[in-house]
């Protein structure tokens, strides 16, 4: 008996470090260039809206340690960097304003001000597609827009997070077959 | 002689209120500069300028402040107002030109200079955040001469910050302080690692030196 609780804890703590090993794994990107988000044609938000976003989504960059730096828009990267650098750019494809009135009366999300997002991240040396991330945010339509622009950014990089893992763990196998 | 009517003496008063009563109003909402609420506004240490193949030396000529900001030292109204020490045409001339110095690309004066830059500052300071935090902005652009040729190219810059917002006044004038700082030092960065001006040098500077160096080789006849 004794000797199953001794290898269950093994396996527990086994477990625990597979799943913490992500957490403290260092940074695989060394840089990433996060550029103004374009408008779609009808999207009618701010000027402000998109240096706003542009800043949050960098903020955001930078708070999930997914890369060691996070440069400004047109910053030049050392040509021994690039494979390790990747490009953020994207898409802002529907804004809608909501409604006050029905948020009230309805209620349950009804009349919420709603953004959707796309964005594509890049490898700077090859320009390979490493993901297509696709963001929608609702919030409350008395809410500021920079509000709506803080959780995207938080969504995006959480996506990108996830997807950028996901897309490393697939990548490992076949990384380490030997040719 | 007579007293006054009430008529006269309530006009009278009228008059008098208007005058006393919109400076008294005007005092209390206008911040006024004083030591404890002006920031001063510093780079820290110079920003690292990106590696060119021919460096040039560059000059900054002129600073233009083009934010249409009719008080461009009142970086924040409420809470008594924050201030900045010095206009933001200057702070940002002299964290450029602290920059250029370091990598050893500053001339010591217009004349010797291979480019010279004139600075437009559009934005400096807080911009509209989403009320929870302060969103600090520099925006400027230079137009990059080279004196020789006359030939100019313009390179632009921008720097953004987002920094916590804050309920003490202290603490409001330490973020907003930092997000600044941080803010500045994002758009200078931009400046002078930034692709717009490595193209820019190569073309004004670069098409410059081989001219120099080819022309006895084009002309052997």
């Amino acid at each position: 008996m004794r000797r199953l609780m001794m290898v269950l804890a093994l396996a527990g703590l086994c477990a625990a470090a597979a799943s913490a090993r992500p957490k403290d794994q260092a940074t695989v990107y060394k840089s990433a260039e996060a550029k103004h988000f374009s408008t779609a044609e009808g999207v009618e938000l701010s000027p402000a809206f998109a240096d706003y976003f542009y800043a949050e989504l960098r903020n955001e960059l930078t708070k999930s340690k997914l890369v060691s730096e996070v440069i400004g828009e047109g910053e030049a990267v050392d040509d021994s960097d690039a494979a390790k650098s990747l490009v953020i750019s994207g898409t802002i494809t529907e804004y809608k304003k909501g409604s006050v009135v029905k948020s009230a009366l309805i209620g349950f999300g009804a009349g919420f001000k709603s953004l959707k997002m796309d964005a594509d991240v890049i490898r700077r040396s090859d320009k390979q597609n490493l993901c297509t991330i696709q963001v929608h945010v609702k919030v409350d339509p008395r809410w500021n827009e920079k509000v709506m622009a803080k959780g995207a950014a938080h969504e995006m990089v959480k996506e990108m997070k996830k997807a950028l893992s996901e897309g490393e763990k697939s990548a490992a196998p076949t990384a380490a077959k030997p040719s | 002689m007579a007293p006054p009517s009430l008529l006269n003496r309530s006009l009278r008063f009228a008059a008098a209120a208007s005058l006393i009563f919109p400076l008294s109003s005007t005092a209390t909402d206008e911040p006024k500069p004083k030591p404890e609420n002006t920031i001063t506004l510093e780079l820290g240490e110079p920003v690292p300028v990106q590696k060119f193949e021919h460096p040039p030396k560059f000059w900054i000529s002129d600073v233009t402040d083009r934010s249409g900001n009719p008080q461009p030292l009142l970086v924040l109204k409420e809470r008594g107002g924050i201030f900045l020490d010095r206009q933001p045409a200057a702070i940002v001339k002299d964290s450029l030109e602290s920059s250029l110095k370091a990598a050893n690309l500053l001339a010591p004066d217009l004349a010797s200079a291979d480019l010279v830059i004139r600075l437009y500052v559009f934005h400096f300071g807080l911009a509209s955040g989403s009320a929870l935090d302060f969103f600090g902005k520099v925006e400027f652009s230079g137009m990059v001469k080279n004196p020789k040729t006359g030939e100019s190219l313009e390179v632009k810059a921008i720097g953004t910050s987002i920094a916590n917002g804050a309920v003490r006044k202290k603490n409001i004038q330490k973020n907003v302080q930092e997000n600044i700082e941080a803010a500045l030092r994002d758009a200078t960065r931009n400046f002078v690692r930034g692709t717009q001006l490595k193209d820019a040098v190569a073309q004004l500077h670069g098409a410059d030196l081989p001219a120099t160096t080819a022309a006895p080789a084009a002309a052997p006849n």
